[in-house]
This record gives C-alpha cells, sequence and structure tokens, in this order.
C-alpha cells in the first residue's frame, strides 16, 4: 500500500464531497435538526402528579400526600370548587386533575354516611390517573370511617435494583446516545452515496489506471468514510454535551461505530446500481441497525435477539457511559464486540467493493 | 392523445415495479410509520404502570386486576421470575399473592404481602401501583366504599391523542411517496438513462408517458391511503368521502410528481428539491399537530384540501357536507395543475427532441 497514493484519492474525495451538494446539504441538514432536536427535549422528569384539591379540615389526612419527589403526588389546595374548576380548564399550577370534597366531607363519612366527592378531570387524562384520583378519595374516606387498609404497599415494598427516586434519566439524557447513532447510520448513506458515484461513473478505473492499486483505493474509502462519519458525530457530541462523562471511552465507541457504518457505506455503496438503488440498500441497513438505539428508550430488558445486530455494542457503551456513567472496565466487553463487529463489516464492505471494482 | 398507449405505459410501470426501490419505499414506510406511530405514542410517552403478578391461589385480586383500565398487569409463574423482571424494570412493581390471601382478607387478618418495586420506577408509576393494589385488596374484602365518586369532565371536549393527531402525515406520507416521488423519480431515472428518448422514437408521445405514469402513481397512491387509512381504523363509517378526497389528493400530487421530474436535471436534484420543498408540502400536518396555532395558515398550501378534510372526517366527526368547500378548491388546484404540467411538458419534448 503506497500512503502518497492513499492520500492522494482521499484528498480527491474530500474535493468530490464538497462539490456534492447533495450530500453537504444532507450532513449539515443532519447536524443542525439534531442540535436543534436535542436541546428542545425535557432535561428533567417531573415524577410528580399534581392534584387541585378543595377541602375543608382534611389537611392532616391529605399531609402525606404532599412532599417531595418520592411520594409522587403533589396536591395544590384551592378555597373554592370553581376556582378549581377554571385551574383544571386553564391547566393552571401543572395540576392534572382536581378533587372537590364537599364541605361537610368529614363529618359526613365520620357519621357512616356516604358523601360524594366530585372528580374534575379534563380530556386526555389518562386511565391510570384516573385509578389514582379515585384511590386518593376512597383512602381518604376509609381513613376517616377509621377502616385501616388490609395491605399497605408503600411501606411494605421491597426495592429492587438501584432507586431512582429524584434522579430519573431525563429524555434529553436517553436520547442523546440515539442521536449519536442516528447521526452515524446517515453517514452510511453519504459513503455508500461517493461509492457507488465512483463505480457507476467508472472514475475508479481513471484511478486504477494511475500507479493506485486496489488496496490503495479500498484504504482510502475506508480511511476517508471512517473520519467522515467519526468527524460529523464528534462534533454532534460536543454540541449536545455527550463528552461531559467519560470522554476517551466514548470518542473510542464513536471511532469504532465509525468503522462500523464505512464497512456497511462500502456494502450499500458496491451493490447499489444508482442512486436509488443506493438508497434502498443504505436504508435496507439502517433500519435494523437502529433497532438497538431505539429499543434503548424503552424501560426493561433487551431482547436477545437485539443483542446479536451489529450496532447493540455501540449503543450500550454509549448509553452505560453517557447514562449510567460506567467505566473503562464495565463497558470493555461491549466494545470488543462492537470492534468485532466493525472489523467484520469493514472486511466484508472492502470484499465486496473489490469484487465490484474487478468488474468494471 | 391515445388511451391506448397510456395504458402500455401504466402496465409497463407495473411491470417494472416490483424492482424499483421508490416503490419499494412507497409500499413499507407507511406500513413502517404507522407502526413506529402506534409503537411510539402507543407505549413510550403513554406507558401505562406494569404490575406483575404470582398468584399462589386462585386470588380475585388477579382477575379484578386483569380487568382495569389504566395498569397493564402480567402474570409471572414464580416469585424468581418476578423480582427479576422488577429488577430489570420490565415491570413497575411486582405483587405475590401467597395461598389463601383472599380468605385472609375477607376474615380481616392482615395477609403477607410481598410487593416488589423496580427502582428505576417513576414514583408517579409507583404511588397509582400502591394505590390502585390497596383499591383491589379492599375489593376482595367486600367492603363497601364509603365515597360515592362522581367524574366530571371539564374542557376540550375535542381533544384528540398525539398518536390520532398523526394521522394526516401518515397519510401524506403514503401518497405523497407514491404520487409525486414515483412518477418523478421513475421519470428523472428515465431521462437519466435516455430510456424516454427511446420510448419517444415510437409513436408514444410525451403526454402519453405522463399519463400512464401518473396514473400508476395514484393507483399505488390509492392502495396506500386506504391501507393507511384501514391500518389507522381511520374510515369512521365514510369510505366513500374518503376515497374521494384521497383521489383528489393523489390527483394533486401525481401533477406535482410529473412537474418535479420534468424540470429536475438528475436524481439528485429531484431529491433535494423534496427534502427543500417537504416543508411546504408536510404544513397542514404541523398545523393539525399543533391546534393552537393560527389555523388560516396551512390554508395556502394546497395539500391541506385534501389531508385536513381527511382528518376532520376520521378524527373530526365531520361530515361530507361539512368538508365540501374544501373538496371544491382541491379539484380547483388539480384542474389549475393542469395547464402547467401541459406547459413544463411542452418545454421538456423540445429539449429531449434537440438532444435526440
Amino acid at each position: 500500500m503506497n500512503a502518497r497514493v492513499v492520500d492522494s484519492i482521499i484528498r480527491k474525495d474530500v474535493f468530490e464531497f464538497s462539490r456534492n451538494r447533495f450530500l453537504v446539504f444532507i450532513t449539515i441538514l443532519v447536524l443542525v435538526v439534531w442540535v436543534v432536536v436535542f436541546w428542545l427535549l425535557p432535561s428533567n422528569v417531573d415524577e410528580t402528579v399534581r392534584i387541585g384539591v378543595v377541602h375543608t379540615g382534611l389537611d392532616p389526612l391529605l399531609a402525606g400526600l404532599q412532599g417531595d419527589d418520592s411520594v409522587g403526588v403533589g396536591l395544590e389546595a384551592y378555597s373554592t370548587e370553581d376556582e378549581l374548576r377554571a385551574a383544571v380548564e386553564e391547566g393552571r399550577d401543572d395540576i392534572v386533575a382536581g378533587i372537590a370534597f364537599p364541605a361537610d366531607f368529614l363529618d359526613a363519612t365520620a357519621a357512616g354516611e356516604t358523601p360524594t366527592v366530585q372528580l374534575l378531570v379534563p380530556a386526555g387524562l389518562s386511565s391510570e390517573q384516573r385509578l389514582l384520583l379515585s384511590g386518593i378519595v376512597t383512602e381518604t374516606a376509609y381513613a376517616i370511617a377509621g377502616t385501616a387498609p388490609p395491605v399497605d404497599p408503600t411501606t411494605e415494598a421491597i426495592i429492587l435494583g438501584t432507586d431512582r427516586i429524584g434522579a430519573q434519566i431525563a429524555l434529553q439524557d436517553q436520547m442523546r446516545p440515539l442521536v449519536l447513532v442516528l447521526v452515524l447510520m446517515v453517514e452510511t448513506f453519504a459513503l455508500a452515496s461517493l461509492v457507488a458515484i465512483e463505480v457507476q461513473e467508472r472514475t475508479v478505473v481513471a484511478v486504477l489506471a494511475t500507479p493506485a492499486r486496489v488496496n490503495d483505493f479500498l484504504a482510502a474509502k475506508g480511511i476517508f468514510g471512517t473520519a467522515l462519519a467519526f468527524i460529523e458525530v464528534t462534533l454532534l457530541g460536543l454540541l449536545i454535551g455527550a463528552f461531559a462523562v467519560n470522554a476517551p471511552v466514548i470518542i473510542v465507541t464513536l471511532l469504532l461505530g465509525a468503522v462500523l457504518v464505512t464497512g456497511f457505506g462500502l456494502f450499500s455503496g458496491a451493490f447499489g446500481r444508482d442512486f436509488l438503488g443506493t438508497l434502498f440498500i443504505a436504508f435496507f441497513f439502517m433500519i435494523p441497525l437502529m433497532i438497538p438505539a431505539m429499543g434503548a428508550l424503552f424501560p426493561g430488558s433487551t431482547a436477545t435477539w437485539i443483542k446479536v445486530l451489529p450496532t447493540y455494542g455501540l449503543v450500550e457503551a454509549l448509553v452505560g457511559v453517557t447514562v449510567d456513567g460506567e467505566s473503562w472496565a464495565e463497558v470493555t466487553p461491549v466494545l470488543l464486540l462492537l470492534a468485532a463487529w466493525g472489523a467484520g463489516a469493514f472486511v466484508v464492505g472492502a470484499y465486496a467493493l473489490r469484487r465490484r471494482v474487478a468488474t468494471l | 392523445m391515445s388511451l391506448r398507449r397510456s395504458w402500455q405505459v401504466f402496465l409497463r410501470e407495473l411491470r417494472l415495479s416490483p424492482r424499483s426501490p421508490v416503490v419499494f419505499f412507497a409500499i413499507a414506510m407507511p406500513l413502517i410509520l404507522t407502526f413506529l406511530i402506534s409503537a411510539v405514542f402507543g407505549s413510550l410517552f403513554d406507558a401505562k404502570p406494569k404490575l406483575g403478578i404470582v398468584d399462589e391461589g386462585g386470588s380475585e385480586v388477579t382477575v379484578a386486576a386483569q380487568e382495569l383500565d389504566g395498569v397493564e398487569v402480567v402474570l409471572v409463574d414464580d416469585v424468581a421470575d418476578l423480582r427479576d423482571l422488577v429488577e430489570a424494570h420490565d415491570l413497575d412493581a411486582g405483587l405475590v399473592l401467597p395461598v389463601g390471601f383472599d380468605d385472609a382478607v375477607a376474615e380481616r387478618r392482615r395477609p403477607d404481602l410481598q410487593f416488589y418495586v423496580s427502582g428505576e420506577s417513576l414514583a408517579s408509576n409507583r404511588v397509582v401501583l400502591a394505590v390502585t393494589t390497596v383499591d383491589l385488596v379492599r375489593g376482595v374484602s367486600g367492603e363497601e366504599p364509603p365515597v360515592a365518586v362522581v367524574v366530571t369532565p371539564i374542557g376540550d371536549e375535542d381533544y384528540v391523542p398525539i398518536g390520532d393527531r398523526l394521522l394526516p402525515f401518515t397519510v401524506l406520507y403514503a401518497v405523497m411517496v407514491a404520487a409525486l416521488f414515483v412518477p418523478a423519480a421513475t421519470l428523472v431515472d428515465e431521462r437519466e438513462k435516455r430510456t424516454l428518448d427511446a420510448v419517444l422514437v415510437t409513436p408514444t408521445k410525451l403526454s402519453e408517458v405522463l399519463l400512464g405514469k401518473a396514473a400508476f402513481g395514484v393507483g399505488l397512491a390509492m392502495i396506500m391511503g386506504l391501507v393507511t387509512l384501514a391500518l389507522n381504523n381511520a374510515f369512521a363509517g365514510k369510505p366513500g368521502a374518503m376515497v374521494l378526497f384521497l383521489l383528489v389528493g393523489a390527483i394533486m400530487m401525481a401533477e406535482l410528481g410529473l412537474i418535479l421530474g420534468l424540470w429536475a436535471k438528475d436524481i439528485a436534484s429531484m431529491y433535494t428539491a423534496v427534502k427543500a420543498g417537504g416543508i411546504l408540502v408536510f404544513l397542514p400536518v404541523i398545523f393539525v399537530l399543533f391546534p393552537g396555532l393560527p389555523q388560516w395558515v396551512p390554508r395556502v398550501v394546497p395539500t391541506y384540501y385534501f389531508l385536513v378534510p381527511i382528518y376532520d372526517l376520521a378524527v373530526g366527526g365531520a361530515t361530507f357536507g361539512n368538508v365540501t368547500l374544501e373538496l371544491a378548491v382541491a379539484i380547483a388546484i388539480c384542474v389549475a395543475l393542469v395547464p402547467v404540467v401541459a406547459w413544463v411538458a411542452g418545454r421538456s419534448e423540445r429539449q429531449l427532441a434537440m438532444t435526440v
């Protein structure tokens, strides 16, 4: 392999990329859109359901429901039902709904009567919040009537796993790895498009008529594709604050991710017969490659079949470091998996392109 | 113009379609979008608390829990599995109901309760599940609640969930890719590969090619539009009106697709034009998503006149009579686009004649 030849081919690729209005447009658009979208996402998690309440003399009973984030319910007191109704209607004070206890609620319940309590419910209130409202009312009434609950899940509960009360992961933090992976995926298309153009227009034949060999050509494409993806994703990472925790691990992960998508880019570019064909093949790879990143948004354990997808290691490492603050030692197994997939994808992509070039 | 030759072009498009990536997109993307929207808005942003139950003695609590709207109940075989699922946050909480649980509750004995909570569960979900569990157990004891609860709906009766408000997005995507993108892409492709030149040296005229391609795009758009509406359960008992608006929308998009396909000098510039102009086409979707925005703005965009009526018919409870004005405007736009297509086609034909 000749380093000077490789360098010349890379320079040519950089020049061609900068002249391709479509690729430059897509690259900048993706960067700008994702940075804007990212910073518009909520940066904290509100774990509290706020409920407006009109009550008379119920403060000692409802006090247990007012407190810090760990309770999950926040009560906002209103002096009249009309005031509460207006607040619910206008969505004031962040309340999701209202409970209007009648003025004689305490006395009537204590006397064994069955008073009626109004739940003021706005359109779109979720069914679980309705359950909560009605549960609060019923338990308040039972407490006044002196009937203790048959079970007490609140105090008898056993917490399993890290208790994240008050420290839940915000959507912005959940989305950070996803955004980085998405941008890497888009680069699959960018490189595939450049390779496909080179194959279709047979400029590769012209390149190989010079002292350049196929290995030089493949090395140049690999370096250019990896650098293109890595620079873009690193820039995005800087703009969305992805390097705040354990930056060296993130950089290595993104570099391995860039190698992985370059492999898929070479493969897609080698097989794309035209622009749309390349687009189709790149999309064909992008959809399954996106699944681990989408799966990370949902709570719970990862399905086994997702673990065998090439981007699983990439997503796990990014989530592990950016969300859970994991160290080198903790992410090494998934980084090795990612490296293996990256090497495999690169070898297959380079082999496919070599075969394609040989047929020209 | 010969309709027979246009029909031949249509059949040719149909024959080539299995090999066309853009036709694959037109078929696959509305289905994928429908799935993604229902998955994301059905379970990600509107996730119900999940309660796992290990029922060792056939408790009535389990039966009542499964009937609840607002809590997703999962039956688990043993306690170890339940603990694993809760710890991994596959469940927000887990409840173990031992043998004799119901009897203990009925006899006013305080039964042992094993209640596991996931550390990653939100405080609001924990309180919902705790309150609901107490409520369910009280139900088994046969106690009559000492209070009556009356639910009074407040405010916007026209509230539409976000998943439903995305209906115009999926419909537009289905119609746009099939009716606009397919004819435009195949036209540009044929011009680039010069197969169009070959066709035009036969007696077939450009207008007949355009009609055949547009008919294929409209047909595909109709099929995908109807499939999308069916998947979203959005016919609302008005299939005739839906078909009419879809047809007008598909024709409008096909006309724009022909203009784009004749204008764009290569596939990259066509794709860039779609990307750049897409925001205008999608403008009505944004205003449906955010009903607080001034609703006169999207009326300046042609797609408003078939998308919003489809949404109003499907979700807003509108009748055909309520949307006839929009239908008239949509038809007028389709008619007005015909001379534009003819002019662009004429110009393109002259250019092709010079290059042949």
